[in-house]
């Protein structure tokens, strides 16, 4: 796999190169070109290529220009196998020579394939999203009343929330009123009660108790039971 | 032209001029080299379809560094390859009959891979010399027997190959001179023996094959040991 580029004299050529030819040139018995028989054609008809080769072949021979000896038998031996090692495997050699160009072109092909139906389904998808945008006008209506509603909701919250510390402020101040009135009254009474028990003095005592001895005999004489 | 079986391993001169350079190059030229085009014809896609599935298996077992000696290793594997496989071929000379163009594949390479052993890691590349797990009064022995066997490498190499291919080649001119020389008394047996023939040639392609794969494979496997 030696790239002789070393060995060139001449500038080297970087255009395309020509395509080869689909096929091979046209060969007789495999080693003859058909051109040969063509040439001979006008002059010696259809027979003229192989009486030509017959004739060589016996002046050779009979000269003895060509000797046979033991390598003319090894000759036929190897020529015999290579001939039909090509009639019976030939064709299978040159199915997987094409095989092996196939798939090749096979992957390539399949690259390019891969791409061409990416694209499309991108096309698609760009469609879709282009109809998509026409029904925008919608959504942002939608998402305009989601957000004024979420905007009031909020507004109402805070609304409740100062009402009700409005409200526990205004709750505490009226309670502490209540205390202190309540502190005063539960004040005042004990004073009262208690200069009141200080000033019955003893004297007083017994003189209200006989004063009330006093009272209740003389109910008892007018509430006598009625028995 | 009477053929002796010396003609066959003589080198190959034309009126004086020694055409052993040409011999030993022309069979690479018949591999098609490689192009600029991804689409080849088929036999340069069956070329480096080869080439590809015979580097993957050698250079498996190579480490990263090793990785560079594919290209020296795999042109060596084609020439071995392509040379051999022509040698088959009537009247063709087979370079690698010569233990002379062997051995200066075998001795350089392997020269190489020691050299790159001793150089990097060379206690690593010397304790090949010792095996595991011997017993301690057999080391002297064993080391002196394990430098033996690494000084006689490029040899067994080169002379593998050369004794493989002269044996099979020198084989092939018996049996057919025998065929031959049969031919006139006995042709019963001459055609046993053209049999006989015919299944040597075999085994001569399948042994052409192998003997270049396995010189690549051991020279990769003292890299391996070394690198």
């Amino acid at each position: 796999i030696l790239h002789s580029r070393p060995l060139h004299t001449t500038q080297q050529r970087s255009a395309p190169l020509p395509p080869l030819p689909e096929k091979g040139g046209e060969v007789r018995h495999g080693l003859i070109p058909e051109e040969f028989f063509q040439f001979l054609y006008p002059k010696t008809g259809v027979t003229g290529p192989y009486m030509l080769g017959t004739g060589l072949l016996l002046y050779l021979l009979s000269k003895e220009i060509y000797v046979i000896n033991h390598e003319t038998v090894a000759a036929a031996c190897i020529l015999s196998i290579i001939i039909y090692g090509v009639k019976k495997y030939g064709a299978d050699v040159a199915a997987f020579a094409d095989k092996l160009n196939e798939e090749k072109i096979a992957k390539m092909a399949a690259v390019k394939n891969e791409a061409i139906k990416d694209l499309e389904t991108a096309i698609e998808e760009e469609k879709k999203e282009q109809w998509r945008v026409e029904g925008r006008r919608y959504l942002f209506d939608a998402k305009r009343n989601n957000i004024a509603m979420l905007l009031e909701a909020n507004y109402r919250e805070r609304l409740l929330m100062v009402y009700n510390e409005v409200k526990k402020r205004l709750d505490y101040q009226v309670a502490m009123q209540n205390l202190k009135r309540q502190k005063e009254q539960d004040h005042m009474i004990q004073w009262v009660e208690k200069n009141v028990i200080q000033s019955i003095t003893p004297q007083q005592q017994k003189e209200s108790i006989a004063k009330c001895i006093l009272d209740l005999k003389a109910l008892s004489k007018s509430a006598q039971a009625a028995v | 032209m009477n053929l002796s079986f010396f003609d066959q391993f003589a080198s190959p001169s034309l009126m004086g001029i020694p055409l052993v350079i040409i011999a030993m190059m022309f069979p690479t030229l018949m591999l098609p080299s490689q192009d600029n085009r991804w689409i080849t014809n088929r036999l340069s896609s069956i070329q480096s379809w080869l080439i590809h599935m015979i580097t993957k298996q050698l250079m498996i077992p190579l480490n990263k560094k090793g990785h560079k000696w594919s290209l020296i290793l795999m042109s060596l594997m084609m020439l071995l390859l392509s040379i051999n496989l022509l040698g088959l071929l009537p009247y063709t000379f087979t370079p690698t009959t010569q233990l002379s163009m062997n051995m200066a594949l075998a001795l350089p390479l392997w020269m190489a891979t020691l050299l790159t052993g001793l150089r990097n890691q060379p206690s690593i590349s010397l304790g090949h010399l010792l095996p595991e797990g011997t017993p301690t009064l057999l080391i002297p022995a064993l080391i002196l027997i394990e430098t033996t066997s690494l000084l006689i490498r490029p040899l067994a190499l080169g002379v593998r190959l050369t004794a493989n291919l002269t044996a099979g080649h020198l084989l092939i001119q018996l049996i057919s001179t025998a065929t031959v020389a049969l031919l006139p008394s006995m042709p019963t047996v001459s055609i046993l023996t053209s049999l006989i023939l015919l299944l040597l040639t075999m085994l001569e392609i399948a042994v052409a094959m192998i003997q270049a794969y396995v010189f690549v494979l051991l020279l990769s496997l003292y890299l391996q040991e070394n690198i």
